[in-house]
């Protein structure tokens, strides 16, 4: 690398038009503010060091409070801490292994939140700003060299790794930043509070108030003649797993619902998630049928099954979907579990979806991972990323979701669904197909709805999946279930850009926030977990920040496409990588010209156009006022004949 | 148009139909069914009782009606409309149904009960009576017949009238002539005598020297002259009577090197830089014994020509692009995979498929290596030659595109028309070869223009604001390629056009009055072929630039002249560029890597010793050195676009995408219904529609302007809004395929959507003994 000779001092000469910095999060220059300002974004949405769009994603620097912004010290190598972060140690002399630039010399600084890199050789100054929550496992590398030189990789969940690299320590016990950053890393793991816990911020809006069970139930006009709203599970004693507030069939006891869930893996019984308004089909949820190799059969379930069909006068079907391939289904027979068998269930059609388990999934996106980062082979691109066959899964799952939709919108039959446990694929199923089905969903707030009900309160186990400051890296329970089903929706964004109201920076800024570990939206990993955990009174609410700032995260495009019904073609065909997430870190990239941009332009146009015309009605209502009650006296003045449209 | 079809008012049976009711009667039809011909056409053969198939599995929406050859398309005219409403933007010269013979590419007869299948060429015999009838078109069309009902020897006659007349021998027979001809002999004195000029466009043709002159002007070309050595095309057969040249050239330099040029070709200026740098064009030299000299010579006038006398670079397009030959096979082979091969049998494959076809490769190159031109024009501030054995074929896509790319001018409606006009239709491409209107030879076939379109397509899906027309024009314009009566599309260079004119008059002895001039007319008049309405599809309602009516804040913005002038002086010092590309001062060009990667030394990071040992496979880093180019492309990204300067498309494979509108559009299973990109369209639309309104209102507000009562624009919009500050959904018609529509094209259920249970076939491929360890552990 000719050291900031060659492109980087031709970079500066346009330092002052930089948008993102190779693979920081923010980068500074040197330019005065108002001029880096008026490029991007309104000051007050900006972080203080920050004018990259990549910035945009990065988590932290949005939830700055607007009143936080301070002069910045230009010469500044430390973050600008967020309430309730504390630097726990620093080290100069650090270099960060760019794959896109070559190697980089600065400072590092360790928060209880972040990691902060800061390059002062570079013009502009490269900086690295990285919440420790996506670190998935820190590791050194290779032996102490001759030279003394020790080098560590990170390994991020947000399809990145880092590498790192500085002089051995002369005093043997001094401990490196890295084995410290550890410490901060997985504080799970080291008996440490994770930082959501101690962020301190303050939003104009309380985003654990947007979901609420029995408004929502309530919005889909439940409880009505067919659905009752049971507090068998107030205690969670029905299934810890589950909301405290269930639909159920109006006439199925609560002493049968605890048969019922006797008889379902973990006790997650069928409980309605959606109701169509009209015809009165609905979505309902539960795990595997616990039939076993015997074929063990339960009255109260298939009564309960029948009584899901009856209350939806339409059809005299129901239909089963059980997310699994068939013969995954099947083996889990040998482990008690398996699927409902047609002669027990009568009129009730059992439909498998092929989608595969978590396993599958997490070495899928491993292989993403692969072939996109750092860097995309150029002449086979497109069979590299086939053969990792992650939009074959995203497929799989909207064809899945389409099914469901397609049954229930055009069949008006009931439907069931479920897979092993109900919580990873049948959320997926459950949540796009009622985002196909319900406009509602596809705003910004009915989003979180969705999020906060199906993914939440009926137990997808993110700490699980997730690993929230959990270092065992290797743990099988990882998965970016979660990460498919938003990729999904991006999809159906794609598809039809002005059906969703919130845009693709919504999106990302979910998932960024699902590893962050600033809010507490995301720990857990059921309902019954987070009230012990009292989290919405130890931290705060992703949708918190997201509804302070709406704007941000606004599609302007949107149009209410009055409850129609989306149908997703789910082809290959159509089905696209979303570079905009997983291509992110390279510095090729760079987010398309925005049309957003564009139509926030012509609204602004439009809005003064709108007052000039307004203007110059009113003038022309009192000229016409004055000149009638003057007729007489002033023959001369000439006013043009306007029709005013009032 | 695009008003939704009322359903025939019939009798609506809720039963479903008997399976015998298969065949419906066809009823003797009230109204005589006849073909709306054209001025000049004529019907050649035509049977009735033919059945038109809308879906592949069930025949009760088939349309019954006549099947009619005439000498400029395959018409079928019924009485019937479609049970499902579709929108298919109309064309004047052609109806709902038409397909004009130039677009028909293979004719193929079937036999059901003899199982036999013939595809039929130009005066062939066909030994079976045939049951079907169908044609492959070259807008990916697939549209299928059924003569269970005629009479066989009629079908059989226009099976083998459309053969014969999709092959006319001559480009005389192709039917623009027989029209024009027709107008001429038969006006009076209504003016409109087929004589006329250009039409309502204001698309420059460059074919008299004021437009080149204009140009020269336009781009601040003082150095240039135009030069008329080729009046009467004495000196060069392919070139255009007028061309632009170095002013340090004589008529009589010029005169005595065009020999030595592969076609007579002499090097012709294409565009100016607004730095002084030029982009021209040339041939190869073919006098072995000539070539070093004039090769100096040449590039000591482009030189001369160059206000800082900046130095000369030549692109060997031969080397460094697929040939003409691999891009039409490439193009077959999206094709199959597109239209042809059966819907969810490539649906597995169908991303290593689309790479197998190397298409996006190729789109890829062609833009790669015009990013390549404009970095030396603009970065290196250095006048380029394109030179490519004849110069005809590769060099008109590169040249185009360096323009759109470095000239806000050509991505306007009028200059992008005027960039076709100057740098394929009078810079000798051969349309009439390369298209192969008369089927001669699949050798000379290649979709060049079709591939440059694409590659227009990519630039406008990567910065939808910089274009003032949309991908519907595109696809618009492609299509018009296989409407055989404009000028642009039919000929292989100027004289070609000019001997078959003449040769057409002679034939038909016709004498030209004084002053009458008697031609086909371009595309660029679109009055032609769509009312003004449908004309505002073409208009991109979020373009930033001087066209724009709205929101355009104010001052006009003009050409950035010096954006990154900070380039030349930074590298003035570097060593030679070397890939792919020869200063020409500095020796003979090298041998030229494809991938152009090899920089020179200079360029290589230099990493410490400390990086270099820490190189491991789990962190890998960036090993390929980065050539200027990459560089100058890097830093441009790193800094906002702007829709009036410079653009740069994004050259990583996942930026690249399918033209899905103009590949996918007659795919009954990939359409989304309501959805698509051109929904977004229609919301900003709506949008501008009340802005517009909204200007109308101040401008009656503040009276009419002295003197003149304003005119009363059309709306530039196509999609109007319903109540202010109200956006509705799109509209039932809008689709992913709009303003086309599949429905009654391939042989396929037109169903809406993708049929869900095709697209699961289940999870066979990667089902591994761990994932079901997986599943039961």
């Amino acid at each position: 690398m000719e050291t900031s000779g060659s492109m980087d001092s031709l970079g500066s000469k346009r330092s002052s038009s930089r948008q993102a910095s190779v693979d920081s999060l923010s980068s500074s220059t040197s330019t005065s503010r108002s001029d880096r300002s008026a490029q991007t974004k309104p000051p007050s949405a900006m972080s203080s060091d920050s004018v990259s769009t990549s910035a945009e994603l990065s988590p932290e620097l949005k939830v700055r409070p607007k009143a936080q912004i301070k002069i910045p010290n230009e010469c500044k190598e430390e973050p600008q801490l967020l309430p309730g972060e504390t630097v726990v140690d620093i080290a100069k002399e650090v270099m960060y292994i760019c794959p896109f630039r070559g190697p980089l010399r600065g400072t590092v600084n360790v928060t209880n939140y972040r990691l902060f890199f800061r390059c002062m050789d570079q013009e502009p100054v490269f900086v690295l700003d990285l919440p420790l929550g996506v670190v998935s496992r820190v590791e050194k590398i290779g032996g102490a060299s001759s030279r003394g030189d020790v080098s560590y990789g990170l390994v991020c969940k947000d399809m990145r790794n880092l590498r790192f690299a500085h002089k051995q320590s002369e005093d043997a016990l001094k401990k490196s930043i890295f084995e410290v950053l550890m410490k901060y890393a997985f504080p799970v793991s080291n008996g440490l509070p994770i930082f959501a816990f101690e962020y301190g911020q303050v939003f104009p809006e309380n985003g654990w108030k947007v979901y609420d069970a029995i408004a929502e139930y309530k919005r889909q006009g439940i409880p009505n003649e067919s659905w009752r709203v049971t507090k068998a599970n107030d205690h969670y004693e029905l299934c810890d797993t589950y909301p405290s507030s269930l639909a159920v069939p109006v006439n199925i006891p609560d002493e049968d619902i605890r048969r019922v869930a006797a008889f379902r893996a973990k006790g997650r019984i069928p409980v309605l998630s959606w109701i169509h308004p009209e015809s009165q089909a609905t979505v309902t949820r539960c795990s595997q049928p616990m039939v076993g190799v015997n074929g063990k059969r339960s009255k109260e379930d298939e009564k309960y099954l029948q009584a899901i069909m009856d209350a939806n006068a339409q059809s005299h079907k129901l239909f089963i979907f059980d997310a699994r391939p068939s013969v995954n289904a099947a083996a889990n027979k040998m482990k008690g579990g398996g699927y409902e068998s047609e002669d027990a269930y009568q009129n009730a059609e059992l439909v498998f979806l092929d989608i595969h388990n978590i396993h599958v999934m997490r070495e899928s996106l491993r292989k993403l991972k692969e072939v996109v980062y750092p860097n995309i082979e150029e002449p086979h691109w497109l069979s590299n990323l086939e053969s990792t066959h992650w939009l074959e899964h995203i497929k799989l799952i909207m064809a899945g979701a389409l099914r469901i939709a397609d049954k229930v919108e055009s069949g008006k039959t009931s439907v069931v669904v479920h897979c092993s446990d109900g919580w990873d694929r049948t959320a997926q199923l459950t949540s796009l197909s009622m985002l196909m089905l319900d406009g509602f969903y596809r705003t910004t707030r009915g989003f979180q709805v969705l999020l906060e009900k199906e993914w939440l309160s009926f137990g997808h186990r993110f700490q699980l999946r997730i690993g929230h400051g959990d270092k065992n890296h290797t743990d099988a329970d990882r998965s970016p279930v979660f990460v498919q089903f938003i990729d999904c929706v991006w999809q159906m964004t794609r598809q039809f850009p002005a059906a969703f109201e919130f845009n693709e920076n919504f999106l990302v800024t979910v998932l960024d926030h699902l590893y962050s570990g600033l809010f507490g939206t995301f720990l857990c990993n059921s309902e019954q977990q987070r009230v012990k955990e009292e989290l919405p009174k130890r931290s705060m609410s992703l949708w918190s920040f997201i509804n302070s700032q709406l704007e941000d995260f606004s599609n302007p495009l949107y149009v209410n496409y009055s409850n129609h019904v989306l149908f997703p073609v789910v082809s290959l065909r159509h089905l696209e990588l979303w570079v905009g997430y997983y291509v992110r870190w390279n510095p090729r990239m760079r987010p398309q010209e925005p049309v957003h941009q564009r139509y926030k332009e012509l609204l602004a146009r439009r809005a003064e156009l709108q007052r000039r015309v307004e203007e110059l009605q009113r003038e022309v209502t009192n000229r016409s006022a004055s000149s009638s009650s003057e007729r007489a006296g002033s023959p001369t003045r000439s006013i043009t004949p306007v029709q005013t449209f009032v | 148009m695009f008003t939704v079809r009322p359903l025939k008012p019939t009798f609506k049976s809720y039963l479903p139909p008997l399976q015998t009711d298969v065949k419906k009667s066809p009823h003797p039809p009230v109204k005589k069914l006849e073909a709306t011909l054209l001025p000049g056409e004529i019907v050649v053969n035509e049977v009735n009782f033919v059945r038109k198939c809308i879906g592949a599995e069930k025949s009760h929406d088939d349309l019954w009606g006549k099947l009619i050859c005439t000498n400029f398309k395959v018409s079928f005219v019924t009485h019937e409309a479609l049970a499902q409403p579709r929108f298919q933007v109309s064309n004047r010269l052609l109806g709902e149904h038409d397909i004009p013979l130039a677009c028909v590419d293979q004719v193929v007869t079937v036999n059901d009960a003899k199982g036999k299948k013939k595809v039929l060429g130009s005066n062939q015999k066909l030994k079976f009576n045939p049951s079907e009838l169908v044609l492959y078109c070259k807008d990916f069309r697939i549209v299928r017949f059924s003569f269970d009902e005629a009479g066989p020897e009629g079908a059989k006659k226009v099976c083998l009238a459309i053969a014969h007349y999709s092959r006319p021998a001559d480009p005389q027979l192709l039917f623009g002539f027989e029209l024009i001809g027709t107008r001429y002999l038969d006006s009076t004195e209504d003016g409109l005598n087929g004589a006329r000029p250009a039409g309502g466009s204001q698309t420059p043709l460059f074919a008299c020297s004021s437009d080149w002159d204009r140009e020269i002007k336009r781009t601040g070309a003082a150095e240039w002259r135009v030069c008329s050595v080729n009046q009467g095309y004495g000196v060069s057969p392919s070139l255009p009577e007028f061309f632009v040249v170095p002013a340090s050239l004589a008529d009589q330099d010029l005169r005595q090197y065009a020999e030595a040029f592969s076609g007579q070709r002499l090097p012709v200026w294409c565009w100016n830089h607004p730095n002084g740098s030029a982009l021209t064009r040339m041939a190869d030299i073919t006098d072995p014994h000539q070539q070093k000299r004039l090769d100096q010579r040449i590039c000591n006038a482009v030189i001369k020509s160059h206000p800082q006398r900046g130095d000369v670079h030549k692109a060997d397009l031969d080397k460094n692009l697929p040939s003409i030959q691999e891009v039409h096979s490439s193009l077959v082979r999206l094709r199959h995979i597109c239209v042809i091969d059966p819907f969810a049998e490539t649906e597995e494959k169908w991303l290593s498929s689309v790479e197998s076809s190397q298409w996006l490769d190729y789109v890829r190159t062609f833009l790669k290596h015009s990013c390549d031109v404009v970095y030396i024009l603009e970065g290196l501030n250095a006048s380029v030659i394109l030179q490519e054995e004849e110069g005809r074929d590769l060099s008109c896509v590169v040249a185009s595109l360096v323009q759109i790319m470095a000239d806000p001018h050509f991505r306007s409606l009028s200059g992008f028309q005027s960039l076709v006009q100057k740098e394929w239709v009078m810079a000798g491409y051969r349309f009439l070869d390369r298209c192969n209107h008369l089927k001669k030879s699949d050798k000379e076939e290649s979709p060049l223009f079709l591939l440059f379109l694409d590659c227009v397509w990519q630039l406008m899906n990567q910065y939808p604001s910089a274009f003032e027309f949309t991908e519907t024009y595109l696809a618009l314009l492609s299509d018009s390629m296989w409407v055989p009566v404009f000028s642009t599309f039919l000929f292989n260079g100027p004289k070609h056009h000019a001997d078959t004119m003449h040769d057409f008059l002679e034939d038909k002895k016709i004498t030209l009055g004084e002053g009458e001039e008697l031609c086909l007319p371009p595309v660029w008049d679109w009055s032609q072929q769509l009312s003004v309405t449908d004309q505002a599809l073409f208009n991109n309602p979020i373009y930033v630039g001087k066209a724009a009516p709205y929101a355009h804040n104010g001052a006009v913005k003009s050409f950035r002249r010096t954006k990154h002038k900070t380039w030349s002086s930074t590298l003035r010092g570097a060593p030679p560029f070397q890939t792919g590309w020869s200063s020409t001062l500095r020796g003979t060009p090298p041998a030229l890597a494809r991938n152009g990667l090899q920089g020179s030394p200079g360029t290589l990071p230099r990493r410490n010793s400390l990086a270099a040992q820490l190189k491991s496979d789990l962190f890998p880093v960036r090993d390929v050195p980065e050539s200027p180019s990459e560089r100058f492309a890097r830093d441009w990204f790193s800094g906002p676009a702007d829709p009036q300067g410079l653009l740069l498309p994004q050259l990583l494979p996942s930026h690249l995408a399918l033209w899905r509108l103009y590949f996918l559009r007659w795919v009954p299973e990939a359409v989304i219904p309501r959805g698509g990109p051109v929904t977004a369209v229609h919301a900003v639309s709506q949008l501008a529609h009340e802005i517009e309104t909204l200007q109308g209102r101040l401008r009656r507000y503040k009276g009419p302007p002295p003197g003149t009562p304003p005119p009363a624009e059309p709306s530039r919009v196509f999609f109007k809004a319903g109540s202010l500050s109200e956006p509705s959904p799109p509209p039932e018609f809008l689709s992913s395929s709009f303003p086309f529509s599949p429905v009654g094209n391939l042989c396929r259920p037109n169903l809406r959507g993708t049929p869900i249970s095709k697209l699961l076939n289940g999870a066979k491929t990667w089902l591994s003994t761990e994932t079901l360890a997986g599943e039961t552990a």
